[in-house]
This record gives C-alpha cells, sequence and structure tokens, in this order.
C-alpha cells in the first residue's frame, strides 16, 4: 500500500500536525471558558481535532508501514519528532491567552479546516474520503458554534472591539496557515485535493463575508520558511503535550 | 442569558425525558450548547431545547388535592386477594376429590 508519495505524505502530515496543535491550544481552555457550558463545548470541539489528527498521522504511517499502526508509532509521530520537524502552522501555535482571540481563532481555523477536508473528500484513495467524511460531519458543528457566538457577540460594543482587535492579531497568522509545507511541491491533487494556495481565495472570501470587507494587501503573512520555523509559543505547547509521555520515554502504555 | 430545559429520545419506545439544563445567550447557542453538554455521548437520538420561560406551570395548590385519593391506585391488591381465594379452593377440591 504505497498509494502515497512523499509529496502527499507532506500535505497530510502537516494537516496533522495542524490538527494536533489545534486541539491541544483548545483543551486548553478547559476550567477557565467564559461559562461553564462553553466550556465543555469548546473541549469537546478541541477533542474532536485531536481525533482527526490520530486519523491522519495512523493513515500516513499505515501507508509506509503497509500495516496497522501501533498506538507507539502514532505517539512518536505526535509527540517525539523535534520542533524543527513539526510542519504545523503558526495559526495553531499561537497562545490565544485572551477569549477573543482563542474565538477568532477558532473562527479562522475551522473554517480553513472544512475547506481542507472538503478536498481530501473528494480523493482518489477510499482511506482519505472516509476519514475526511467524518471530520466533515463534525466540522460543520464546530462551524455552527463558532457563527453562533460570534453572532451573539455581534451587537455588543466592547464584544465588538475586541474581536476587532483579536483579528488585526491573527490574521498574519491566519493568512500563512495557506503556506505549502516544505516537500509538498508536485503533491498529486486527485490524492490530497488542490494546493492549499488555491484555497485561500475562498478563505478569504469567507472572512470577508463574516467580519467585513478588508484591505487583503495590507495583511502581511508571518514567515514560516515552509512551516519548517516553529513560533515563539510552540516551546511552552510542546512542553506541555509531552509532559507525561517524557516522564518515561520508555514506558509502554 | 435564559435558561434552557433540554429534552431527550433515545431509540424505540421510549418517550423524552428530561435531562437537565443550561445556560444561553439565545435559542441558538442554547442549541449549539445543548449538544455538547448533553448528547456528546449519544445519549439521545432526538433533542429537545425549551427556553424554561415557555414551560406553562401548573401550581403546587392547583395539583395537591389530587393527593389524598387512595383510591384511583390500583396497585392489584385486591385482585391478587381474590384469585389467592380461588387457588386455595380449587387446591381443597383436589385433595378430597377421590379418583
Amino acid at each position: 500500500m504505497t498509494a502515497l508519495g512523499p509529496a502527499e505524505r507532506a500535505v497530510l502530515l502537516a494537516f496533522a500536525d495542524d490538527e494536533h496543535l489545534m486541539g491541544q491550544r483548545h483543551t486548553e481552555w478547559i476550567g477557565v471558558a467564559p461559562f461553564l457550558e462553553e466550556d465543555l463545548a469548546f473541549a469537546s470541539i478541541g477533542q474532536d481535532e485531536l481525533g482527526h489528527a490520530a486519523m491522519l498521522y495512523e493513515l500516513v504511517i499505515a501507508d509506509l508501514s503497509g500495516e496497522t499502526p501501533r498506538a507507539e508509532a502514532v505517539d512518536a509521530l505526535a509527540f517525539r519528532r523535534e520542533p524543527a520537524d513539526y510542519r504545523s502552522c503558526w495559526l495553531v501555535e499561537a497562545a490565544c491567552t485572551e477569549w477573543a482571540s482563542a474565538l477568532v481563532r477558532h473562527w479562522l481555523y475551522d473554517t480553513a479546516e472544512a475547506l481542507r477536508w472538503g478536498e481530501l473528500a473528494g480523493s482518489s484513495e477510499e482511506h482519505l474520503r472516509a476519514i475526511a467524511g467524518r471530520a466533515m460531519s463534525e466540522e460543520r458543528y464546530h462551524l455552527r458554534h463558532a457563527d453562533a457566538l460570534l453572532d451573539a457577540l455581534a451587537g455588543d460594543a466592547d464584544a465588538g472591539a475586541r474581536i476587532a482587535a483579536a483579528l488585526t492579531e491573527m490574521l498574519p497568522l491566519g493568512v500563512a496557515l495557506f503556506d505549502e509545507p516544505l516537500g509538498s511541491d508536485g503533491a498529486v491533487e486527485s490524492v490530497v485535493g488542490r494546493p492549499l494556495a488555491a484555497l485561500a481565495p475562498e478563505w478569504r472570501a469567507a472572512v470577508d463575508r463574516r467580519f467585513g470587507q478588508r484591505e487583503w494587501a495590507t495583511v502581511e503573512p508571518v514567515v514560516q520558511d515552509g512551516r519548517t520555523l516553529r513560533s515563539a509559543p510552540f516551546e511552552t505547547v510542546y512542553a506541555d503535550m509531552r509532559e507525561v509521555i517524557m516522564l518515561d520515554p520508555d514506558a509502554t502504555w | 442569558m435564559n435558561v434552557y430545559e433540554v429534552f431527550l429520545k433515545k431509540q424505540g419506545k421510549d418517550e423524552f425525558r428530561h435531562v437537565g439544563s443550561l445556560e444561553a445567550a439565545n435559542d441558538e447557542l442554547a442549541i449549539v450548547l445543548a449538544r455538547e453538554n448533553y448528547v456528546r455521548r449519544a445519549e439521545g437520538e432526538l433533542m429537545w431545547v425549551v427556553d424554561r420561560d415557555h414551560v406553562l406551570v401548573g401550581d403546587e395548590e392547583f395539583i395537591a388535592p389530587n393527593a389524598d385519593k387512595p383510591h384511583r391506585h390500583n396497585d392489584g391488591s385486591l385482585v391478587a386477594e381474590r384469585r389467592r381465594a380461588g387457588r386455595a379452593g380449587s387446591d381443597e377440591s383436589d385433595e378430597s376429590g377421590a379418583m
């Protein structure tokens, strides 16, 4: 089973890393979300994203080994790489300690994520189509959740100002989500869909519909260098997510 | 914030049952939040979310007089007693009846 080449694997691994880091960052709101019901809902969404990451990591490993991946192999990919080997974008690495930033990032990310799964839903690979179908059904809920919160806050002047500031802060990271990961050049479109750069216009149009028209030329994307550079906040999230597994790196789980 | 009451129905003949309540800013958020707060492990197949203000409440005094009507409770004890007596009678006839 070597349906994927290195370029297709690079595309899927970068997506998996985005999902992994996004899930990890969302779960940081457990216990401190603005109200109890949101606390549970947001953590659940984070859990869904971690599930998407696991499905993608498993698919990449199974493709390489030809076998059903063992949990250790998935953990190795998810937790035991060096920071420079991750291919996450900076949007999902950001700490977003203010709720407005976390909420705006949630909307920006899930809108992009739905576009990416939409591409994989048309894959020639049955495995990819199957996990894309599952993820898409969850993304409909994630986006409805993000839109419901933004709609509810829209009428409030203070909330509106906070959301506008969060958007200004997040957009340079958001546009950089569409940077192609290193090694993904020439990935076969019938397998992994169109390249990220081709999805960016649809995403920008959705942002304009949600938050109002803007001058995109003025939004300067952060420089991630083929997603090989990690942002400053990565260090703490990397330490947090490896805290338990590194207590005893040789333990069998 | 409004308070909403959440009801779930499982597959089959079970009725909708009240499972809890939640606070939400509006109806759409109530539905969205109820999903993850009450059905995250597929506890039901159908969900009703009702604004508590829309629930019609019968007051306690109005209902209270019906607490004292034991004759409306059929626990089956009278019927059970008659059937026991009937069985006892037929047992006796079995014993006395020589074949």
